[in-house]
């Protein structure tokens, strides 16, 4: 074989790579960068952050008189290039991506590539993807910078790559954030209201940023590289973050899924996950560290999501879509679970509850077997309270859901979660009033009873003379309210099954 | 292949916006979609189109149910909405480009698709020019092809030549003439009927969500009009048939411009037949004899009332 041949060969290999490699790109990333990239805003937005850094740097070296005695020159350099980076970065690259997707999901552009073979996943991981090469893309551009600073002294490599890291997941999640806000299915208003509430969220995102990039850069990285703690608290603000990621990701698949599909199944997946591989890790900590704490933190955040889920779950679709019941196994076993995992308000609601009791059921079974382990009664404390909380938002959540069946029919089963809003502020707000009424004049009630008007509230279980009131107000009221629901909720598990596809488009089911 | 719609139904709460819609249709046929703003075309479209869901009834493209497989039928429909593209810094081609690659293309068959696309829609001479910078014609050809990219046998086209001028609209009908020709079924809805009288095989009427009339273009034009036009031109005598046909069982009017009477016959083509006769056995010598054709917009107007939703 000739030399020219040979090149031959090798370069058709490296083509048919590139091919292959072109091929396997996630068709949203190409598209985005082939945007950004001939954009003049982002152009320009690149520009003008180079030129803040140049003339930063400048005008502190100019001004520094002293900047060959100084030991913290670099780091002060650092901190102020670093804060210039991270505003451009956590203003631009979410704004960019969620104002530019909800424009598409405000046109019909989005509409266009659900009738393709893409799937909702790939939509929202190719925008994820193509906010991270912007971003990275922008900390390169400021890179010789930041290194610049190391000359200067007073800030070490390993500080500097872990503030650096910091900024990135902060930018990576301000992104995510908004792109979870761009797909929320609401009007202009409303949309200029959560892009308030998103720049609201950057700011406060932003100032935490620097505060621990701040502490972390005085302290230093470097001296603590070898200590476990370190590596703990890297851990579990990595754990964190990829929590608030990936739950964001999933909410922003399930959102911009056709309404035919099964909307529910990536967060309650995500979700259920989550709290298996969460919980594992938290009872494995708890028994390490012989504290209650990692079951505490892990059982806390769990019950606020399912609060959340509840409102969620009574605003889902009555029924799944017949795309959804088509697909269902035969077994009644497999089937069972697929309930769980499948959208519809019924099976919403089961899924939460049946978390919410496993978890109180975890946290139970721990605090049994280990009653000598420290925090105790932290865990005890937190779990019944937040338990109790979830009985209360249940039994409003069910509440609202047989009121709108049968008084409020006008109202659509999406806006349930706002009746049943109204229905917990009713329930915290009229109770105290009449008291405060009733006790006008007396005031002795503020020290003794008012706890008792307080029954309502789903959050009162800190007030701890009246717990067995709650619970058994809380409880009574569940069982009316299962039992009032109970009928619907029997025809949902008796219609989860592809047979009663043709049946349920005789009986056109109203949405 | 055949599309069949059934019984279709979509409430949004208590708005009927498409209330027991039948129709159907085959390969090389188009089928116009008629019917004033907020009649339920889009909402039907859109179903067919497997971004909507029905609250009754079902839809099938060449067997396959919209609903129940949506994912499947996907690959059967090429969507055509009523709005174009408003992507910013990106050209024809990498629009194009990237829809091919979310329709699953890839490598050398991309390539060849999207350049036989853009030849066949006539976009090969503005292949890199931006998309914002194209004229309305140029961007629903652009729609077009992005429709066309993975080959569909059927196009469902909502309001295609709403905004465009004479010759984008020539155009885009000779492109739809073609498409028709290699056995696609296109479902297109428009304003512009009398261009849709020229290139539509069949035509549904919707008013209210609720079909009011459907069938061939030839049917409909002969069944709905009560009454036909008729031009009567004799050798002699043409004032006296003038106040003859005035007097006439069956004429409703009766108008005479010097040359021609135009006469207007209650009835179908039966009563037409019946009057040629009466004339020839009267003694009159007939030269011309000529039905004027109702048009698609006579007839829209004969069957919609113009309520609006």
């Amino acid at each position: 074989m000739t030399a020219e041949a040979e090149l031959s060969n090798s370069t058709q290999t490296k083509l048919k790579f590139a091919e292959r490699f072109d091929d396997w790109l996630n068709p949203i990333v190409v598209k985005e960068l082939r945007q950004a990239v001939q954009s003049r805003f982002v152009i320009t937005a690149l520009l003008v952050l180079l030129a803040i850094q140049i003339i930063a740097v400048a005008i502190y070296l100019m001004t520094t008189a002293d900047i060959s005695f100084s030991y913290d020159a670099g780091r002060t350099v650092f901190m102020i290039l670093f804060g210039i980076m991270l505003a451009v970065s956590m203003l631009f690259v979410p704004l960019y991506s969620g104002v530019r997707l909800a424009a598409e999901r405000s046109e019909t552009n989005l509409d266009l590539l659900f009738i393709t073979t893409i799937k909702p996943r790939s939509i929202i991981f190719g925008k994820m993807l193509a906010a991270v090469v912007l971003t990275v893309m922008i900390f390169s551009a400021c890179l010789p910078f930041l290194t610049f600073t190391y000359f200067l002294r007073g800030v070490d490599l390993p500080s500097m790559a872990v503030v650096l890291a910091i900024g990135f997941v902060s930018v990576t999640l301000s992104a995510q954030t908004m792109v979870f806000l761009a797909c929320l299915p609401v009007g202009r208003a409303f949309k200029f209201m959560l892009g308030v509430f998103g720049f609201i969220l950057m700011v406060i995102g932003y100032v935490s940023t620097m505060a621990t990039a701040g502490g972390m850069l005085w302290e230093g990285v470097g001296s603590k590289i070898g200590s476990m703690d370190f590596w703990q608290w890297v851990g579990i603000i990595a754990l964190n973050y990829g929590f608030q990621i990936g739950l964001l990701l999933a909410l922003s698949i399930a959102l911009i899924k056709p309404i035919s599909a099964n909307r529910a199944l990536p967060v309650r997946l995500y979700l259920t996950i989550v709290w298996i591989f969460g919980g594992i890790a938290a009872l494995l900590g708890s028994w390490v560290e012989a504290t209650h704490d990692p079951v505490v933190y892990w059982q806390a955040s769990f019950n606020i999501v399912f609060a959340f889920s509840i409102f969620t779950a009574i605003s889902e679709r009555d029924w799944p879509g017949a795309s959804v019941l088509r697909t269902l196994p035969e077994s009644s076993g497999k089937r069972l679970l697929r309930f769980f995992f499948s959208s519809g308000s019924a099976n919403g609601l089961a899924w939460t509850v049946s978390m919410i009791v496993a978890t109180y059921g975890v946290c139970w079974i721990w605090w049994r077997l280990f009653p000598n382990v420290g925090s105790l009664a932290e865990l005890v404390g937190s779990t019944r309270w937040l338990t109790v909380m979830n009985l209360y938002l249940f039994c409003y959540a069910l509440t609202a859901a047989f009121l709108r069946r049968h008084w409020l029919t006008r109202i659509g089963t999406k806006w349930t979660w706002v009746i049943c809003l109204m229905l917990v502020a009713i329930g915290s707000i009229v109770p105290f009033l009449i008291g405060l009424l009733v006790y006008l004049n007396d005031s002795d009630w503020w020290r003794e009873d008012y706890g008792i008007w307080m029954v309502g509230n789903p959050f009162v279980w800190d007030v701890a003379a009246h717990r067995s009131l709650y619970l058994s107000v809380g409880s009574f009221w569940a069982v009316l309210a299962i039992a009032f629901n109970l009928q619907w909720f029997l025809e949902r598990i008796r219609g989860f099954h592809a047979q009663s596809l043709s049946d349920k488009n005789q009986s056109e089911r109203l949405e | 292949m055949k599309v069949e719609v059934s019984n279709l139904k979509k409430y949004f709460g208590s708005t009927r916006a498409v209330d027991d819609v039948s129709f159907s249709f085959a390969s090389g046929q188009v089928v116009g979609f008629v019917g004033p703003n907020g009649a339920g075309k889009t909402t039907t479209m859109r179903i067919l189109a497997t971004l909507d869901e029905p609250t009754a009834g079902q839809a099938f493209i060449d067997g396959v149910s919209v609903i129940e497989e949506p994912e499947l039928a996907r690959k059967l429909v090429g969507y055509v909405p009523d709005s174009l593209p408003t992507h910013r810094d990106i050209s024809v081609h990498e629009y194009l480009d990237f829809f091919a690659r979310a329709y699953g293309l890839k490598g050398a068959k991309r390539r060849q698709t999207v350049d036989g696309i853009e030849e066949f829609t006539n976009l090969s001479g503005i292949r890199d020019k931006m998309l914002v910078a194209l004229s309305k014609g140029m961007k629903q050809r652009v729609t077009l092809a992005r429709a066309l990219l993975h080959d569909p046998p059927v196009l469902i086209m909502d309001e295609p030549a709403a905004g465009l001028d004479p010759r984008a609209r020539i155009e885009l009908r000779e492109l739809l003439r073609v498409l028709s020709g290699q056995g696609k079924a296109i479902l297109i809805s428009s304003h512009i009927l009398t261009e849709l009288a020229e290139i539509c095989h069949g035509a549904v009427i919707i008013e209210h969500g609720k079909i009011l009339m459907a069938g061939g273009i030839a049917d409909l034009l002969s069944d709905s009009v009560p009454r036909r036009t008729v031009l009567i031109r004799v050798l002699s005598r043409q004032e006296e048939l003038h106040r003859e046909l005035l007097q006439m069982h069956g004429i409703e009017t009766a108008r005479f411009n010097g040359e021609e009477i135009a006469a207007e016959v209650s009835g179908t083509d039966e009563a037409c037949a019946e009057l040629l006769a009466v004339l020839i056995a009267r003694g009159y010598r007939v030269v011309e004899f000529k039905q004027q054709r109702a048009n698609l917009e006579e007839i829209f107007m004969n069957v919609t009332k113009g309520v609006v939703q």
